[in-house]
């Protein structure tokens, strides 16, 4: 299982290199490192850090109320539901997201384009996954504690600095790396609601670099630019080192201070607000439906992309989460052992492709296949592969604190019981098969909703929903990119909504 | 004056019953076999637990409607008494509504040795040292109604003794009426004015 492990981890790693190697060895002269010097650089870079900053600033401050709504008022209507609604929020295909926003600004008569709609779209996409993250370290706080704060009679700023912040500190900290690293690497919200040199990110330049120049050396240092911002950046994450991430074993929870009064209130105005908010998007799809030629809309041109959108996804799901599997193992050992410069090298390694600009390692591949095989032919595997690669992080973040939580409560006694291979999995797998499950129905969701990769080695044979979506879109095609975006975004909801019910209790 | 007037709590399916008075300043000894309620039933007047039938007063007035914030009690829990991301001198600073009395808890905690303890985080205490730092809380904040429930478990003899006599100088020292829960006969002797055992 181990060697498993080590392959896994070396044939995540060799994409890359193979993607920069592809670069580098086109373009003979490297990167070209006189773009430090250019204003237009020093923009892009201001404008990508400064958006991702205050996307990721505002996703976390946002949420934190929403999240004591939840906690503090256990007994609203549809907790369950807006749980649910914040998953899918933020695995949401940014194409079924623009598609909602632009919809929804044309009819209050937003000005949507620049800094204010990439703000707007990055917060919608993060600020439900910041909810839930804090929603479950609220959770987790020992019913002992309160008991002893209300015997102590401490008041509310007492609780919040004693009980609450310490709880979620650490979860604030990651999260803000977390997301600014995710909102820096944005690509297609920016592509679509950016424009110009001054709201442009450093992938979106990249992408342009390629597509439009073809300029290999620009491309490869601001490639390198934004890997040694977002991956340093993601390495201080990771040190941080909580283990309780997506998810969290719930203590027991029977005993909670009571919200009375005003109070109560602004916390239940709060939650249907925040209801509302989510929702919007997603309405809007309506009217962008209503409004449109309905009569164009084919459902037959649907089924095609949907189905290889389906198999793709699934694809990508079924070996990512194999991956990410057997990758943790060699580093679950390390854990164990307490070597953590080892551990956290290798959690950042199996996570990398988080860090690494997507595009760039796209067109990497793209270029490093094109003198040895037919991409037209098999362009569509490499989009499924690069899809896994994109997709593993994810897996092996939600996996890992399960499985680190497996290895401290049960590995001696499995140790001591020998227990191994196939008797250690059947012992494993009822304790991680709710995290398991849901991490399959994330990442099935998420590579369901690519267009990036998509954009480099897709061919129109092989059509996607998502990319079709953005062909309507183009084309001014609003009603069928509604009535496209619509049937994904319930294909989506259905995933998720199938696999949590599929879920036992937590062993 | 402290009255349990036929008060009944259910717990995992059985019925608790309780009938009891204590003079304000005394202190009561409570003993039992496991699981016959003696916690349920200090859970019950801090305001944890909510009875099914029954009165619980105190100097005449109800406590039944109180919450927990309201009541004039001072709980020593079994365990989990600290916050473990402050340090002790902090932890046992909670609870005091204004400024907390540090010249008094400093004092209390140099009778009972753990003066050096006070700026360690409470992970660094041993068991019996994390006890008598929540004693310390438990018995100076100023609630004239105290709950101990086995304050003393975890104690070697010889503090346990030194722990003993300080609780009940305290308790007069201050007038505290107190409710202590114990499995030794030895705490009661040292400690209690009465005893009252619970029987299932």
């Amino acid at each position: 299982m181990r060697v498993a492990g080590w392959i896994s981890l070396f044939m995540i790693v060799l994409i890359t290199v193979l993607a920069f190697q592809g670069l580098i060895g086109f373009s003979e002269s490297g990167p070209d490192w006189t773009l430090l010097n250019d204003s237009y650089f020093h923009n892009i870079l201001a404008f990508s850090l400064k958006q991702a900053l205050l996307s990721a600033f505002l996703s976390v401050v946002l949420a934190w109320p929403i999240a004591r709504v939840l906690y503090y008022l256990p007994h609203v209507p549809a907790l369950n539901s807006f749980l649910s609604l914040c998953l899918l929020c933020f695995v949401m295909p940014t194409l079924v997201l623009i598609t909602g926003l632009v919809v929804l600004a044309g009819q209050v008569e937003w000005r949507l384009y620049g800094l204010n709609g990439i703000l707007l779209a990055h917060i919608y996409l993060n600020m439900p996954f910041a909810i839930r993250v804090f929603y479950q370290q609220l959770k987790g706080i020992p019913d002992s504690s309160w008991k002893l704060s209300a015997q102590l009679k401490l008041n509310h700023w007492q609780r919040l600095r004693i009980i609450e912040w310490p709880s979620l500190k650490s979860s604030a900290l990651m999260l803000l790396g977390f997301i600014f690293v995710l909102c820096f690497n944005s690509f297609a919200i920016v592509l679509a609601l950016g424009g110009g040199p001054q709201s442009t990110t450093l992938e979106v330049a990249i992408y342009q670099a390629l597509k439009y120049d073809f300029n290999i050396p620009e491309a490869l240092m601001l490639a390198w630019v934004q890997l040694l911002i977002a991956g340093g950046l993601f390495l201080m994450v990771s040190r941080l080192g909580s283990a309780n991430w997506l998810s969290v074993d719930t203590a027991s929870d029977e005993w909670r201070p009571q919200v009375k009064g005003w109070r109560y209130w602004l916390m239940k105005s709060s939650y249907y607000l925040a209801w509302l908010v989510l929702l919007l998007p997603i309405l809007a799809l309506f009217f962008g439906l209503i409004q449109g030629d309905l009569s164009r809309i084919s459902l037959a041109s649907l089924i095609r992309p949907t189905l290889i959108t389906m198999s793709l996804g699934l694809f990508s799901a079924v070996i990512g989460m194999a991956l990410a599997y057997a990758m943790l193992n060699p580093i679950r050992q390390m854990n164990s052992l307490g070597q953590t410069r080892r551990r956290v090298f290798f959690e950042w390694l199996a996570t990398h492709a988080l860090v690494a600009p997507a595009m760039v390692v796209s067109v990497g591949l793209f270029i490093f296949l094109l003198q040895r095989i037919d991409i037209d032919r098999w362009g569509i595997v490499f989009v499924a592969l690069l899809n896994t690669s994109i997709v593993v992080p994810f897996a092996v973040q939600k996996l890992k604190p399960r499985l680190y939580q497996f290895d401290a409560q049960y590995g001696d006694l499995s140790r001591s019981l020998k227990l191994q291979g196939w008797a250690l999995l059947k012992i494993e797998w009822p304790f991680i098969q709710p995290v398991f499950l849901s991490t399959f129905a994330l990442i099935l969701v998420l590579s369901m909703g690519d267009v990036a990769i998509f954009s480099i080695f897709g061919s129109k044979e092989w059509t996607t929903l998502p990319w079709l979506i953005y062909e309507y879109a183009g084309t001014y095609r609003m009603a069928e990119a509604s009535f496209a975006s619509m049937l994904l975004l319930a294909l989506c909801a259905l995933i998720l909504w199938l696999f949590e019910k599929a879920q036992t209790p937590h062993a | 004056m402290l009255k349990i007037s036929q008060l009944i709590i259910e717990r995992d399916g059985k019925r608790l019953r309780y009938d009891f008075q204590l003079e304000e300043g005394s202190i009561l000894a409570i003993q039992g076999l496991s699981g016959v309620g003696k916690t349920t039933l200090l859970s019950a007047i801090a305001g944890f637990v909510e009875p099914i039938e029954g009165l619980i007063s105190w100097q005449g007035d109800s406590l039944n409607s109180l919450p927990v914030e309201q009541r004039p009690v001072s709980y020593l829990f079994q365990d989990h008494n600290l916050f473990e991301h402050l340090s002790v001198m902090e932890n046992i600073s909670l609870g005091f509504g204004g400024v907390a009395p540090r010249a008094n808890l400093v004092e209390a905690a140099d009778v009972l040795h753990v003066a050096d303890q006070l700026e360690k985080q409470p992970g660094e205490l041993s068991g019996g040292q994390r006890q008598r730092v929540a004693l310390i809380r438990a018995m100076l904040r100023p609630e004239p109604l105290v709950l101990l429930d086995e304050p003393f478990a975890e104690l070697d003899p010889k503090t346990r003794e030194l722990s003993t006599q300080w609780v009940r100088y305290t308790a007069k020292l201050l007038g505290k009426t107190v409710l202590m829960v114990t499995h030794q006969s030895e705490d009661v002797d040292r400690v209690a004015d009465e005893c009252l055992v619970l029987e299932c």
